[in-house]
């Protein structure tokens, strides 16, 4: 009777800790699609203030192009190549404002202004976007999640490559 | 940049009406966002309840505890449990902003009850611990709940990258820096004078290290003079001085924001030769924003806060000898000395609230993305439930 108990309590216990690491999951789950959505629409902006920078004073034929490509790219990429596109955006970012900063306008030096507080905040939804992937996939790896399906049929969390090169 | 108006709650876990620097963090920060137009609450311990702000909520009194090498007075068990959960459930909150959720005190209880938009501010740097590691598969569960973690120095986020792998964005204290821009020098300060403030009687805060660097400084500063502001008996201290040295130190007990300034203004070195245990050196920041020249210690902290001794000059810390030496010169080259202020004065302007508080904002909004509200975690709730225990409305 007293092991019968015991294997009760223990199983009960049992169910209490899976059900609490498929809530852990879900909620980290939860965490990614928020930070993603996050990242997501602040690369949308650098996009949008890219093309915008394409069509002003500052940006030369040329460049202009180049800015112009690299936005679409950016803004079309599927998400396993979009940090590889956005990278290709700011390396073309980066050769414009490397010279161009001295010839600016109020109108473009406020665009400049809009860009580099965008950038500042990329980079910190980057940071916390990459904290949440790495923490479910470690989470994930662990062998109760593993043996027990507790993912169910979310996909796994992609990875985001660039990090500090953002410009 | 403050663009709409916020239910925000703040969980401080140190007694509110005990003096500590994540107190301050936590007040100034909670007066800042409500001068912006948000809608602030903070639960905090509170040992006399009739002397808190209204934006304080007590969450009971505090328990003293020995922690990370001082007393710490925080606070847990069921009650409190149960009135961080009351308090979540009837603010109400868009977003809940925890302070060092991971030591045992209601700000992890209120990690633990809440779900929803979370941010997490890590103040503490301490040494590799083996107690953490054993109580981090607790921990985890809970600290990962949260969508964004701060960091308030280097130290603090090395910190938390080794104890619980996880990383964090570095967002430095606040300081009003303007209140100490236009210090006012006053003449019974300035001299051949250094100056120290806080509570010296903690041995961590190394006062002792200047105390035995002070006969080689005399030796060759003659008319040297300590000035020692902050609270605390000095009885014990003065007797531990050299009979000989004792007249010239002074203790000037607490003093007021307005002293502290023209204090600031007027001293030639601002001394700061904490032995450790300090996470970010929000003094050395206000006094880097008053204009004084600083001799600091080069623990973590304040190397990182002083860019490796670009806005300030470090000795090794705990040797007195290299502190004499560092002083010493300094009071004999006027010019370095004056440019090491100025230098100082610009840097610290960063830490200003204006800055600071935009960038733990802009931090809340991408906490905000998903657009729900903080509320009880559903396993809380049918424990409450099963305990009979559901909170409605006020009790």
């Amino acid at each position: 009777m007293k092991t019968f108990i015991f294997l009760a309590v223990l199983l009960l216990v049992f169910i209490w800790y899976l059900t609490f690491s498929a809530t852990r999951l879900d909620r980290l789950h939860h965490r990614v699609e928020t930070s993603w959505a996050n990242l997501d629409s602040l690369l949308q902006r650098r996009a949008a203030i890219a093309l915008e920078i394409a069509r002003s004073e500052i940006a030369d034929p040329a460049s202009a192009m180049l800015l112009t490509a690299a936005a679409y790219q950016a803004r079309e990429a599927v998400i396993e190549k979009r940090s590889v596109a956005e990278s290709g955006l700011s390396g073309a970012l980066g050769l414009l404002l490397a010279d161009g900063q001295s010839s600016a306008r109020p109108a473009e030096a406020s665009l400049l202004r809009e860009l580099s507080e965008l950038t500042d905040k990329i980079r910190i939804a980057i940071a916390l976007h990459v904290d949440a992937v790495t923490r479910t996939q470690l989470v994930r790896n662990k062998f109760i999640f593993r043996t027990f399906r507790l993912a169910g049929t979310a996909p796994l969390p992609v990875t985001y490559e660039f990090e500090s090169d953002v410009l | 940049m403050l663009s709409r108006s916020l239910k925000i709650g703040i969980v401080c876990p140190y007694g509110w009406d005990t003096p500590g620097g994540v107190q301050n963090h936590v007040r100034d920060l909670a007066e800042y966002l409500i001068a912006a137009g948000h809608n602030v609450s903070v639960l905090a311990p509170v040992i006399d309840e009739s002397k808190i702000p209204t934006y304080v909520t007590s969450a009971g009194k505090p328990i003293a505890i020995p922690y990370n090498g001082a007393v710490a007075r925080v606070l847990f068990g069921p009650i409190a449990f149960a009135r961080v959960r009351q308090w979540i459930a009837q603010g109400d909150f868009d977003i809940l902003h925890l302070h060092e959720p991971a030591i045992p005190s209601i700000s992890l209880l209120a990690c633990w009850a809440a779900d929803g938009p979370m941010v997490g501010t890590f103040h503490a740097a301490a040494k590799r611990q083996k107690a953490i590691f054993a109580i981090g598969p607790i921990l985890e569960p809970v600290i990962e709940k949260l969508s964004a973690r701060i960091a308030v120095s280097e130290a603090a986020r090395e910190t938390l990258t080794e104890h619980l792998e996880t990383d964090a964005v570095v967002i430095p204290n606040g300081i009003y820096a303007d209140r100490y821009r236009d210090g006012v020098a006053q003449e019974k300060w300035q001299g051949n004078t250094l100056g120290f403030i806080g509570r010296f009687e903690e041995p961590r805060k190394g006062l002792s290290v200047l105390v035995d660097a002070l006969p080689i400084i005399s030796r060759f500063a003659p008319d040297v003079r300590i000035f020692i502001a902050g609270p605390g008996e000095a009885d014990e201290v003065i007797k531990s001085i050299d009979p000989q040295l004792r007249s010239r130190f002074t203790f000037l007990g607490r003093i007021s924001e307005q002293d502290k300034a023209d204090f600031l203004a007027s001293i030639s070195l601002y001394i700061a030769p904490n032995t450790g245990g300090e996470s970010f050196g929000i003094i050395l920041a206000e006094a880097l924003a008053g204009g004084a020249t600083v001799v600091a210690s080069d623990i973590p902290a304040f190397d990182s806060l002083l860019d490796h001794g670009r806005y300030g000059e470090l000795f090794q810390s705990e040797s007195s000898t290299d502190l004499a030496k560092r002083v010493i010169d300094l009071l004999r080259d006027e010019k370095r000395r004056v440019e090491l202020g100025k230098a100082g004065k610009t840097h610290a302007q960063q830490f200003d609230w204006k800055v600071v508080a935009d960038q733990i904002f802009s931090i809340y909004e991408m906490s905000l993305v998903g657009g729900e509200k903080v509320r009880l975690t559903s396993e809380s709730r049918s424990w409450s439930k099963f305990l009979g225990r559901e909170s409605k409305g006020d009790d």
